[in-house]
């Protein structure tokens, strides 16, 4: 298996005044590349089924949670004499309307970074997530997580009562229980000053939980509080220690940049501030305005890598040999063992390139660093930010909220020293899941055995749960009082919209019980801590609470000096590209799905596409192609991967990009006590995907070398959804120009000397329909629908967004491997260029509503129809499952109920699932075609609300799910027939196009061309093949 | 032994069997035709509700406009039954002791709703908008028929799709003064359909018969 070579170099030289056109190869995935035929069968057939046997029988017999939408009503559904109850209140409250919903500011913390949101509930029931277009720095976008968390806060799987394990056996209780039971344990810390007593949390920005904090270390004057989260900012905060002498948190503005540098950072990605990070970047993405330019350098493709004009696929443990070329590059002085990245290379002419235009860019560039590097490298981008006069302009600093706090591995270490020495008496887990996410080498579980009395709160009974003797469940944020800190400082509340599904309690409650406090009500306890910053201000609170934003609370922007020498970088070693089998590096990243593990058991993530693998229910080993055809392993061949004595069995996907000799796997998987859906061996549910976690020691949060993989014989069955519903219809053959005519794509010049030239040379005969189009759409309303793939990141929040709204089920990892996954948009993802360094471009397709719609034309029950305004209905109580629609379907985007897969809400277990539907959507049961309505609902709730009033709808009124949650703004709503309306403007754009023109549909939905700004050096200075090692 | 002879009589049978295969299809096809349709199964649909409620008293005799209770019908998608300190807001004054009434302050004494019964109950697949028809002069009465009259709500019209549509494709004998839509008791002065179709023009009332109108 060589990587095979680039059909013909990309030569996008203008000639005069005539567009060379780009000549590109796309491929879906290695495996499209290296065995065609076997990707045209599968493009042949509609939906391709496979042979049942070939299924692992672990995940034939796994049973699958079908966490989407339903209700028993559903199935009252037509039967007349099943009788129906209407009940309202005893008393209407206040502005409270049966049946209209109620919107509530709230906010969802990660990792001790809030995300502004605007929950919605129906009859009190909270049934979606959006953002808080109240905080100007999101606009009202969400992140993939935030949009699942809905599901998680419903999921029948989340511990519902106080389990006291002891003597072999568990006892199920109320807290109340928990207290008068523990009351002694307390007394007697009380008296000995709380000696013994250690606290360990999950990083909170919470001014409540502070508060609370302090009380009781004021009560037990001897207790430790710890924190610890497995994805840290450590780095980043001790980085700026070095650089500074304090802990700071970089703030960009990247609105400001024009060259942005990432280096092994995901900013648009798991970054804590992606959504304001991906808004501000999307408002440089505009060819017609001044354009910035990104470069990426990192190990494994991230949306950032995806977005970048240039990416430099480089181990993430050469990331300080690099910054000392580049300093070297910019001419600074200090910057020592260079010359191993400088030269006339790939990575040097990179470095060249990259350094002139940084030194043209004075104050209007930035470098960013992700926090999985050293802080040794972390602090010398510092002082390069600050020699390129960037700190206040571009970047810019505010103060760690807790300065003086040991690094989260720190904590942990010091934690379980202290239990593996005996000197832990009581432990008081509040959330987080350190059993299974605490550094291997620490070996917490077996310290955790010497603590005496171990109490978790947490969501879920889960890993640690059940090694502790007292188990108390969360309360979920939907259904408690909190208040947390944004990135940039921002204060905001969070309130319950629902009071707790099964009694939880929320770490604060818990901590001013234990503290013996007077007061331990939610409300109360964040109140008192709004009232202690702000003052006692009725008017002010409220006020606060309704926006969900405390005005003008963002901790104060500083500009802080780099101060003295820096420390010398780690060793770079070797910087070749093939390294010894054994000496591999190994990355651990955040999962874009199930973050540390925490989302393991909620569905929608799981089956979440991955942007950049499409991967669907599982982890794997991600290996460069050239590195995995040195070792000898292939896609979905099982590896056994070693790092010192920790080893680890997983599956391998040979990435395009990945960067040599490196190995990235993510975090979060292999979870043993999840649920029915992440995997639980108490019930006998096989964990999803590898446990990654024991790999990963403290001296290798994030990297580390002495990897080595020996490949095994078996094959691991890999869900993945690239190949599913691909738009080719007679495969391979003449595909450069198919692609192509789904993705436009050109570089700033070409765009600039001669815009038409980016459709491509695609002048087919005129358009002519078979059928008369007596319909124009001349008057009334006629819906469109704009993606900009300029700045579509492919974060993923638009497809949770979409499935939550729309009531859209979960069909689990096998149906997904035929599939059946029922999502109706999806992010096509397409390689380019060279295998080993290839680009990335992306495109989100749902129901293109073509006005000259194919489905209609085959429907034989009249299931599909076409509205006034133009839509496609979609009627699925005529539907009767022919499928002709999809077959003919130009787009692919229609999805079949091959099972009734809400028939589970029935069971009274998982019938508190119903209370998630949206109401507005009708719950599709099985033999039903379903597809993108462009949120119908939402258009009737809005254009008969106008015409109640007697008014025309204002643009941007009508918002689809997925333009709401889109951080870049990407996806544009609105009516075609007003001239003013974004869309319009948008359709008219030089860079709009419709896909598969040739076609005649006529699609409502229209793309706008993607626009990278490369660097005219790099272009011309890159040699041809660049993969030649 | 000797073989079995079939009597004369069954020469008949065949024809018998003819018949009735003929007429039992005819038979089965109007019996489901006609008995399955919604003017036979769900008109006349009047069940008995928690507490012997008349509309015939409050809304016809003593007058009370429909929207007094049902509240919500001219905003939202639902015209809401009251909760129940509607009821209370008179039945604290009148009729304190009846026994009829019992169920009623029963539940507000406990902070309770009471559990109506559903009389005209649409598929969960139709999202019907009440307040759309209300605003564009669709009386009460064209789908609920005369309610002041009634003792206890029964459905009268089969709320089908196909009857649905028929006034989607031609409003204007439903269409009458925005101001006389709760009258349930109101006649157009002159022609019915000249009337209604100036209103239609009026209102500029343009119903959909678009799917997604109520399926979605």
């Amino acid at each position: 298996m060589t990587a095979p070579p680039i059909e013909k170099p990309i030569e996008s030289q203008t000639n005069g005044n005539h567009a060379v056109t780009e000549t590109k190869k796309y491929y879906r995935s290695f495996e499209h590349l290296e065995n065609e035929d076997a990707v045209i069968a599968i493009i042949k057939r509609e939906f391709p089924d496979v042979d049942a046997d070939k299924l692992s029988p672990v995940s034939r017999r796994r049973f699958v949670q079908l966490l989407g939408a339903s209700a028993a009503l559903a199935s009252a559904t037509g039967c007349r004499w099943e009788t129906e109850h209407i009940v309202d209140t005893n008393e209407r409250a206040e502005n409270r309307t049966p049946g209209v919903p109620q919107y509530f500011s709230s906010a969802m913390e990660l990792a001790g970074v809030a995300l502004p949101l605007q929950l919605t509930t129906f009859d009190g029931r909270p049934v979606k997530v959006e953002g808080n277009p109240r905080f100007a720095a999101t606009g009202g976008a969400t992140t993939a997580w935030a949009q699942a968390s809905l599901l998680s806060f419903y999921d029948p799987e989340r511990s519902k009562k106080v389990k006291h394990r002891a003597n072999g056996g568990v006892e199920e209780l109320d807290f109340a229980k928990f207290v008068t039971a523990t009351g002694p344990t307390w007394t007697a810390l009380r008296a000995n000053q709380g000696a013994g007593l250690r606290v360990l949390s999950e990083a909170s920005s919470s001014d409540a939980l502070i508060a609370a904090k302090n009380r009781l270390l004021k009560t037990y004057p001897k207790a430790l509080w710890h924190e610890f989260e497995s994805i840290s900012d450590d780095e980043s905060r001790e980085g700026t220690k070095l650089a500074f002498g304090g802990a700071y948190r970089p703030n960009y503005q990247l609105a400001a940049a024009d060259v942005v540098l990432c280096l092994d950072c995901d900013l648009l990605g798991d970054h804590p501030n992606s959504v304001a990070n991906a808004r501000s970047f999307a408002k440089r993405r505009n060819p017609d305005a001044a354009m910035n330019r990104l470069y990426v350098v990192e190990a494994s493709f991230s949306t950032t890598g995806a977005a970048a004009d240039h990416r430099l696929p480089l181990r993430a443990s050469l990331m300080g040999a690099f910054l000392n070329g580049l300093e070297e590059a910019l001419g600074i002085p200090g910057a020592a063992g260079a010359s191993a990245m400088t030269g006339a290379n790939k990575v040097g002419f990179f470095i060249k390139a990259l350094a002139d235009d940084l030194k043209g860019a004075k104050g209007r560039c930035l470098i960013a660093i992700g926090a999985r590097q050293p802080a040794a490298v972390q602090a010398r981008v510092h002082r390069l930010n600050e020699l390129l006069e960037n700190v206040g302009k571009t970047v810019s600093y505010v103060k760690e909220q807790l300065p003086d706090r040991a690094s989260h591995v720190e904590e942990i270490r010091a934690l379980t020293s202290a239990m593996e020495k005996g000197q832990v008496d009581t432990l008081v887990i509040l959330g987080g899941n350190p059993v299974y996410t605490a550094p291997s080498d620490l070996n917490f579980s077996a310290a955790l055995a010497k603590v005496k009395q171990k109490v978790h709160l947490g969501l879920y009974d889960d890993e640690t749960a059940q090694l502790c003797d007292w188990h108390l469940p969360a309360a979920h944020y939907l259904e408690s009082w909190n208040d947390s800190r944004t990135w940039d400082g921002t204060h905001v509340l969070a309130q319950p919209t629902i009071l707790p599904l099964y009694q939880g309690t929320s770490a604060v409650e818990l901590i001013a019980t234990l503290a013996g406090h007077e007061v331990t009500t939610g409300y109360d306890l964040v109140r008192s801590a709004f009232d202690t910053r702000y003052g006692n201000d009725e008017l002010n609170w409220r006020r606060c609470l309704r926006d969900g934003i405390v005005p003008n609370s963002a901790w104060p922007i500083e500009t802080p000096r780099v101060k003295g020498d820096l420390p010398p970088m780690p060793p770079a070693g070797d910087v070749g590209d093939d390294l010894d089998n054994g000496k591999l590096e190994i990355d651990f990243v955040a999962c874009s799905k199930v973050y540390d593990g925490r989302f393991a058991n909620n569905g929608w993530l799981q089956e979440a596409p991955d942007f950049m693998t499409r991967m669907t229910w599982d982890n794997v080993a991600l290996i460069a192609p050239a590195t995995a055809d040195r070792l000898k392993v292939t896609t979905e061949q099982m590896v056994t991967l070693r790092v010192g004595d920790r080893s680890l069995d997983c599956a391998v996907y040979v990435m395009p990009g990945q960067a040599q000799s490196s190995v990235t796997i993510w975090l979060g998987y292999g979870r043993t006590a999840a649920g029915s859906v992440g995997g639980s061996v108490a019930t006998g549910v096989a964990p999803v995907g590898f446990d990654s976690y024991k790999l990963r020691s403290t001296n290798g949060m994030w990297f580390t070398t002495g990897l080595s993989v020996q490949p095994k014989s078996e094959t691991y069955q890999l869900s993945m959804v690239q190949e599913h519903h691909m738009i080719d219809t007679v495969g391979m053959e003449g595909r450069e120009e198919r692609i192509e005519m789904l993705i436009h794509e050109a570089d700033l010049r070409q765009y600039k000397t001669n815009p038409e030239s980016i459709h491509g040379a695609e002048h087919g005969p005129p358009l002519i329909s078979l059928f008369d189009r007596p319909e124009k759409y001349e008057t009334g309303h006629k819906w469109g629908l704009s993606v900009d793939l300029s700045t579509c990141t492919g974060c993923n929040a638009c497809v949770i967004a979409c499935q939550a709204e729309n009531n859209v089920p979960v069909v689990g990892k096998e149906r997904v491997w035929r599939s059946r996954e029922m999502h109706w948009l999806r992010i096509d993802r397409y390689f380019s260029g060279d295998v080993n360094d290839p680009s990335v471009s992306s495109q989100p397709i749902m129901c293109q509503q073509c006005e000259n719609a194919p489905c209609e034309e085959v429907c034989p029950v009249g299931a599909t129809m076409h509205s006034k305004e133009g839509l496609n209905d979609m009627v699925y109580n005529r539907c009767v499952g022919t499928r002709y629609c999809s077959n003919n379907c130009p787009y692919k985007v229609r999805r079949f109920n091959f099972f009734n897969y809400q028939l589970k809400m029935k069971d009274s277990e998982n019938e508190i699932l119903k209370m998630m539907f949206n109401p507005e959507v009708t719950v599709r049961a099985r033999g039903v075609m379903e597809k993108c309505t462009y949120c119908v609902h939402r258009i009737k709730a809005v254009t008969q609300k106008a015409k109640n009033q007697n008014r025309a709808v204002v643009d941007g009124e009508i918002v689809t799910a997925c333009e709401q949650a889109c951080p870049s703004q990407s996806i544009v709503f609105g009516d075609l027939n007003d001239a003013t309306s974004r869309v319009t403007k948008r359709h008219a754009d030089k860079r709009t196009y419709a896909m598969l023109e040739f076609l005649n549909v006529l699609p409502r939905t229209q793309y706008m061309a993607r626009i990278s700004n490369k660097n005219p050096a790099l272009v011309a200075a890159a040699p041809a093949h660049a993969g030649g090692h | 032994m000797s073989n079995f002879i079939f009597p004369s009589w069954t020469n008949n049978l065949k024809e018998l069997l003819g018949a009735l295969g003929a007429g039992g299809g005819l038979y089965a096809t109007v019996l489901i035709w006609v008995g399955f349709s919604p003017q036979a199964t769900d008109v006349g649909y009047q069940p008995h509700q928690p507490i012997a409620y008349s509309h015939a008293l409050h809304a016809g005799e003593l007058g009370i406009d429909c929207r007094y209770c049902h509240n919500t019908v001219e905003s939202t998608t639902h015209a809401a039954v009251p909760p129940t300190a509607t009821c209370i807001n008179c039945h604290d004054k009148i009729q304190t002791t009846s026994d009829k009434l019992a169920p009623l302050r029963d539940a507000h004494a406990k902070q309770l709703p009471v559990a109506w019964q559903r009389v005209h109950d649409l598929p969960d697949y139709v999202y019907f908008n009440h307040s759309r028809h209300v605003n564009s002069g669709v009386s009460c009465v064209s789908c609920h028929g005369r309610v002041d009259q009634m003792e206890e709500v029964k459905q009268v019209e089969p709320l089908s799709m196909g009857w649905c549509l028929d006034c989607h494709r031609d409003p204007a004998p439903n269409i009458r003064p925005k101001d006389q839509v709760t009258n349930l008791a109101w006649k157009p002065s002159g022609d019915a359909r000249a009337e209604g179709e100036k209103l239609v023009k009026e209102y500029g009332l343009k119903p959909s018969t678009d799917c997604s109108t109520c399926h979605r």
